[in-house]
């Protein structure tokens, strides 16, 4: 029974894992065989911190997926709430309807999505600055100045997923007891107080699972990127998965890619560890 | 807080923000579909108009001049069908026995396969195309499809619901002679079908819609290219405004099948998100 699905996740996952793992200690190009690997200690590892291009060129992308992760998950979460709140409410109609627009866009090929904000954003041809105009501001540089151009693939990665963790606190919402929000009332609680002693709290699992996924999910932002910045301008939207991908396949460097790739799993734990850390203290208090 | 009224006015003002908010939500697409039907004119004009004066679908003609879409649908259909088939035969074996059977490490072998769900493709994604070549597949759709045929998500799914298909009706199965294969499919899945509805179209959206793994593998074999790899030929072929037309027309193509999909059969999609386990 188990044997299907044991072996094609284990040839496929965990022994490239482990590969890869191997790999980043070794010398090696991906267009040879793994036999060819040549040992080379830690070396691909100092490279990713010394002060050469090979090592610059990673740290700029780390951080620049950092940024991009983490503006992602802050907008995302709270507003994902907001809309919870909006899709879930009984008190005007519009709600249901708002959840499967929302949905919907997750449900589009990211491809499709870069696509149609490169044109979005264009800052001739595109609407976003003519309607930037109607409302008394001036024209933004979009995808094309190194200053806006990750912040503007946060805004696409917010539009496209958007609806899927609004969804997510929808669930979470049902969840909890009608009773609550009455003894809350009956306390003397207001709108703001019950959402904030009620509520929020009852959706801390909730929004816990939201931020673990949301965390994983950009990380690994890719066809924006390949597509239609190619990483510029000026490496400013150069991203791990482009980079890894660019470095171990392209240029068939496949021990550094590997090493990049280790770093950027162990940074991810990192991050979600930090994220149950940070549950646990606002649960405690 | 549906104890608590509010005014007519945050009625108004609620409902106002829920259009708002589904407007700007909708653009994008609205705008993709726009555009497709601009003149090449209409799409370079400065500032840009919104409704095409003259809606018209030479930009999808020009599609199938450019790329092989009828080929590429169809490659994306044989990826994203075969996938799907693939996750739901190896999911459902897989989520029986992890509901059903008891064998040392169990919960650890059931970890190991559920943290898979957790990694990122770019992780294994060098090795595995070193793998995938040396197995011949490179630039094949059996290469783009066979490392995708066992899903954790997929184990995760079956297991929750078939834990609640009742021993009972398996037992009666075995006492009629039934083989463990038999009972899976033929008196656990019937049970479970909309479980079983909801991991389909997840699998054939997600496969439909995949990029990374099928751009690596196929190495520029562009016969084999689904719909998504497509487009990036679309937009390279002549690039800035005078190709809106043309990317916008492919890109309308590729979102169409997953968002028909959605539009009839979201309930499966929201409730299965709803009652998979991620609960407050």
């Amino acid at each position: 029974m188990l044997g299907p699905a044991v072996l094609l996740i284990g040839i496929f996952i965990l022994v490239p894992m482990v590969l890869t793992v191997w790999l980043s200690f070794h010398d090696w190009s991906s267009q040879t065989g793994f036999n060819a690997a040549r040992f080379v200690g830690l070396r691909n590892y100092e490279d990713l911190f010394a002060p050469i291009s090979v090592g610059r060129d990673f740290r700029r992308a780390f951080v620049n997926t950092a940024i991009y992760t983490g503006l992602s998950v802050i907008i995302m979460i709270p507003l994902s709430v907001l809309l919870g709140l909006l899709v879930h409410q009984r008190e005007v109609r519009g709600g249901q309807f708002l959840r499967t627009v929302l949905f919907a866009t997750y449900m589009v090929p990211m491809i499709a999505v870069a696509l149609v904000w490169s044109k979005l954003y264009s800052p001739t041809e595109g609407p976003l600055n003519q309607i930037l105009g109607w409302l008394g501001l001036g024209p933004q540089p979009w995808l094309s100045s190194p200053d806006t151009a990750l912040y503007s693939l946060v805004v696409l990665n917010i539009w496209q997923q958007i609806g899927y963790f609004t969804v997510l606190t929808v669930a979470g919402l049902t969840q909890i007891p009608a009773s609550l929000y009455e003894a809350a009332r009956i306390d003397g609680a207001n709108r703001i107080q019950s959402f904030f002693g009620v509520t929020l709290p009852l959706l801390r699992r909730t929004l816990l699972f939201s931020s673990v996924v949301a965390v994983i999910n950009a990380v690994q932002v890719f066809e924006p990127v390949v597509l239609i910045t190619q990483g510029g301008p000026a490496g400013s939207t150069n991203v791990l998965t482009y980079h890894i991908r660019r470095v171990g396949i392209e240029r068939a460097q496949g021990g550094m890619g590997s090493a990049m790739a280790v770093a950027m799993m162990l940074a991810l734990i990192v991050a979600v560890v930090a994220i149950f850390a940070f549950n646990r203290r606002g649960e405690e208090q | 807080m549906s104890a608590q009224r509010v005014s007519g006015i945050g009625r108004s003002a609620m409902v106002l923000l829920i259009i708002v908010l589904a407007v700007v939500a909708a653009f994008p697409l609205v705008w993709m579909v726009l555009s497709s039907l601009k003149t090449p004119q209409e799409s370079m004009q400065v500032p840009p108009v919104w409704l095409p004066a003259d809606p018209n679908l030479d930009a999808y003609g020009e599609v199938y001049g450019v790329i092989d879409a009828g080929r590429s649908m169809l490659n994306s259909a044989i990826i994203a069908v075969s996938a799907t088939l693939g996750i739901l035969v190896t999911s459902l074996m897989a989520g029986y026995a992890f509901a059903k059977y008891r064998f040392p490490f169990r919960n650890l072998v059931f970890a190991l396969l559920i943290s898979t769900m957790f990694l990122p493709p770019i992780v294994t994604l060098i090795p595995l195309y070193r793998m995938v070549s040396e197995m011949g597949l490179a630039g094949t759709l059996l290469g783009v499809v066979l490392p995708q045929l066992g899903n954790a998500f997929g184990i995760f799914l079956m297991r929750q619901f078939i834990a609640g298909v009742p021993d009972d009706l398996i037992d009666a199965a075995r006492v009629d002679g039934a083989s463990e294969l038999r009972i899976v499919f033929t008196v656990v899945a019937p049970v479970i079908v909309p479980a079983i509805a909801a991991l389909a179209l997840f699998a054939f959206t997600f496969h439909w819609n995949t990029y990374l793994w099928p751009l690596t593998v196929l190495q520029g074999n562009t016969d084999n290219y689904p719909i998504v790899l497509s487009l990036g030929r679309l937009l390279s072929y002549n690039r800035g405004a005078m190709n809106t037309g043309l990317v916008m027309a492919g890109a309308t193509l590729a979102v169409l099948p997953p968002l028909v999909l959605f539009v009839f059969l979201q309930k499966f999609f929201v409730d299965s998100m709803v009652g998979s386990g991620v609960k407050g």
